[in-house]
């Protein structure tokens, strides 16, 4: 009887935090898909269902440009992120180096800084090369933004894996980068894929660094698109929704498909850090 | 040769290999190898973080002229920081931006775990509930601090709708500083939450059951064992998560730039914010350094502090 109603209890909490979570998450679908007439009513199902917002989204509004352009700056720093973070990660976990600790300290807490603290001399410093508007401007900031980060989590990693694979590789005469990529890239796949979601989020979602280096029309990233959507009298959030639903699809096939990866992402920070 | 040689050389006696000579010319081709590996990364991250933020701490301590074509920076001055130590509205950011991380970051840890101990007892769709957990944290800021501003609208937002059924009608929370606040707070509590409890999760499960098994043996119950023994042991994993928030609260920008614009008036504006908008809006790049570079010089010593205290902490936890 005590077990029954402990267990009812934590169903009923569990309850409560799905509906405090999901709630507005189906509310902002849900409100994707009132037409303009109904986007201002509470009705909990849209009364009548409709489309137009999506088309609206993504014929008379660049949301699509926006897209594309999130894609090829989120897939593009992701890339460089993993290829650069897995050698330092590497390094960093197994090789003899002076200074490691103090590296991983300092990398901890850029990976912390507030990015306002870096945006006015990015800005000025891409200006000069002409860089703003450009998806190499943007790549660049976000591998070094992202790159403290990933370092943590592969080199968490890369300390998981039993050194006695690498050690019969370089015996058998296997050079070093054959030894990364054939020995500890395959066994530390998982902290790949962890690195990998975290960056690539990271990339999705930002702001501050997109809103300041691409604000012509043909760079600009979903989230920006999404923030400067709107007149000054009226928000089109029919509009608006449609795209950020859109904008959600990705990320949310991804976060659900790595599941694993991501918790596991926490954790290694929660348990190695 | 001194016992740090030693050590580094138990290291990597692995990679020598049994009765490989030259060990220490290995050792020393293996530090090559080790900062060949490191160096595009760590260079990367140097020229394009860390050399921005010196930039910035530089910028904040010089006469600086934007024109269409350049900056110019002229000369060492103090000016920067007296305009924004004699100026209301950086106290009054700084102490919202204060306050705010320690009330938002204090309800996310408290509310956290909460959810942590839910999900630990959860017996049936425990899978779907953390991943329905991931959605708020992966989502785009800017989208759910427009999804907030929809669901606060003072006139249709459905926030509305609910408080009319229980009579309390024409609420604009977003129009007074104070309820304004909360209501930014609710929209980070609500997306940052989820990330809190998953970290306190995974503590919770690294912790060893035997202790809590003999804590029960005793006749310790529930709570007891909670307050006694599973938290203590936590205060870990609670470290980092706590850090990890601080930092971030105190970053905060685009919350507020999308949701309130940092109004009404200048009452939710963040540092960052305010950084921002003296920076980009008005364009005056010494003191919007100065908000830039004072941010960063407070997250600094914070994140020292915490480290300090988190060292001892998980002291035996280091390898």
């Amino acid at each position: 009887m005590a077990r029954r109603r402990k267990n009812l209890g934590t169903n009923i909490a569990a309850i409560a935090v799905a509906a405090f979570v999901a709630l507005p998450l189906y509310w902002m679908v849900a409100s994707a898909f009132k037409g303009q007439a109904d986007i201002t009513s509470a009705a909990a199902v849209p009364p009548h269902p409709t489309t137009a917002n999506f088309s609206n989204a993504f014929s008379n509004y660049d949301f699509g440009t926006y897209l594309m352009n999130s894609a090829i700056v989120a897939v593009a720093t992701t890339v460089i992120v993993l290829a650069l973070g897995t050698f330092a990660g590497y390094a960093l976990a197994r090789l003899p180096m002076r200074g490691k600790t103090s590296i991983m300290t300092a990398l901890l807490m850029i990976s912390l800084f507030p990015t306002i603290a870096v945006v006015a001399p990015l800005y000025l410093l891409l200006r000069d090369i002409g860089w703003l508007n450009s998806y190499q401007g943007l790549v660049l900031s976000y591998t070094a933004l992202m790159l403290p980060f990933a370092i943590w989590i592969l080199r968490n990693f890369f300390l998981g894996i039993p050194k006695a694979m690498e050690e019969s590789a370089r015996v058998d005469g296997a050079g070093p980068i054959r030894t990364v990529v054939t020995v500890i890239l395959p066994q530390a796949l998982p902290g790949v894929f962890t690195a990998g979601v975290f960056t690539f989020v990271a990339a999705w979602t930002e702001f501050i660094i997109a809103l300041t280096l691409n604000n012509s029309d043909h760079y600009r990233t979903i989230a920006v698109g999404i923030a400067l959507f709107g007149g000054q009298f009226t928000t089109p959030y029919g509009t608006i929704f449609a795209a950020s639903a859109v904008a959600m699809l990705p990320i949310a096939v991804l976060v659900l498909v790595f599941r694993r990866a991501v918790v596991s992402g926490l954790t290694a920070g929660a348990v190695k850090g | 040769m001194t016992v740090v040689d030693t050590r580094g050389d138990r290291e990597t006696t692995g990679a020598v290999g049994p009765g490989r000579p030259r060990r220490g010319g290995l050792r020393r081709s293996n530090a090559r190898l080790g900062w060949a590996f490191a160096s595009p990364a760590l260079l990367v991250v140097a020229a394009v973080m860390i050399f921005p933020i010196v930039f910035s701490i530089v910028m904040s301590f010089s006469n600086v002229n934007v024109t269409g074509n350049g900056f110019q920076l002229n000369g060492t001055t103090g000016k920067n920081y007296s305009i924004l130590f004699g100026s209301d509205r950086y106290w009054h950011d700084l102490e919202f931006t204060a306050i705010y991380t320690v009330v938002t970051v204090t309800a996310e840890m408290v509310l956290g775990t909460l959810v942590a101990l839910v999900l630990e007892r959860l017996t049936v769709g425990r899978g779907w509930l953390m991943a329905l957990l991931l959605l708020p944290w992966a989502l785009i800021t800017v989208v759910s601090a427009q999804l907030w501003a929809y669901i606060y609208n003072g006139v249709y937002g459905v926030l509305n709708a609910i408080l009319g059924s229980v009579g309390v009608h024409n609420v604009n929370v977003l129009g007074t500083p104070m309820q304004a606040s909360i209501a930014m707070g609710v929209a980070d509590v609500w997306k940052t939450t989820p990330f809190v409890a998953i970290m306190v999760l995974a503590g919770l499960v690294m912790l060893p059951s035997e202790v809590v098994e003999a804590a029960r043996v005793d006749g310790a119950r529930g709570w007891t064992i909670f307050w006694k023994i599973r938290l203590p042991l936590l205060r870990p994993a609670l470290a980092v998560a706590v850090m990890f928030r601080i930092l971030q609260a105190f970053g905060l920008f685009d919350l507020p730039y999308v949701l309130t614009n940092g109004g009404p008036g200048t009452s939710t504006e963040s540092l960052a914010v305010l950084g921002y908008k003296v920076l980009f809006n008005d364009l005056e790049f010494g003191p919007g350094a100065a908000v830039a570079a004072s941010t960063a010089i407070i997250v600094l010593v914070v994140c020292l502090v915490f480290l300090k205290v988190f060292r001892t902490q998980v002291g035996e936890q280091e390898d």
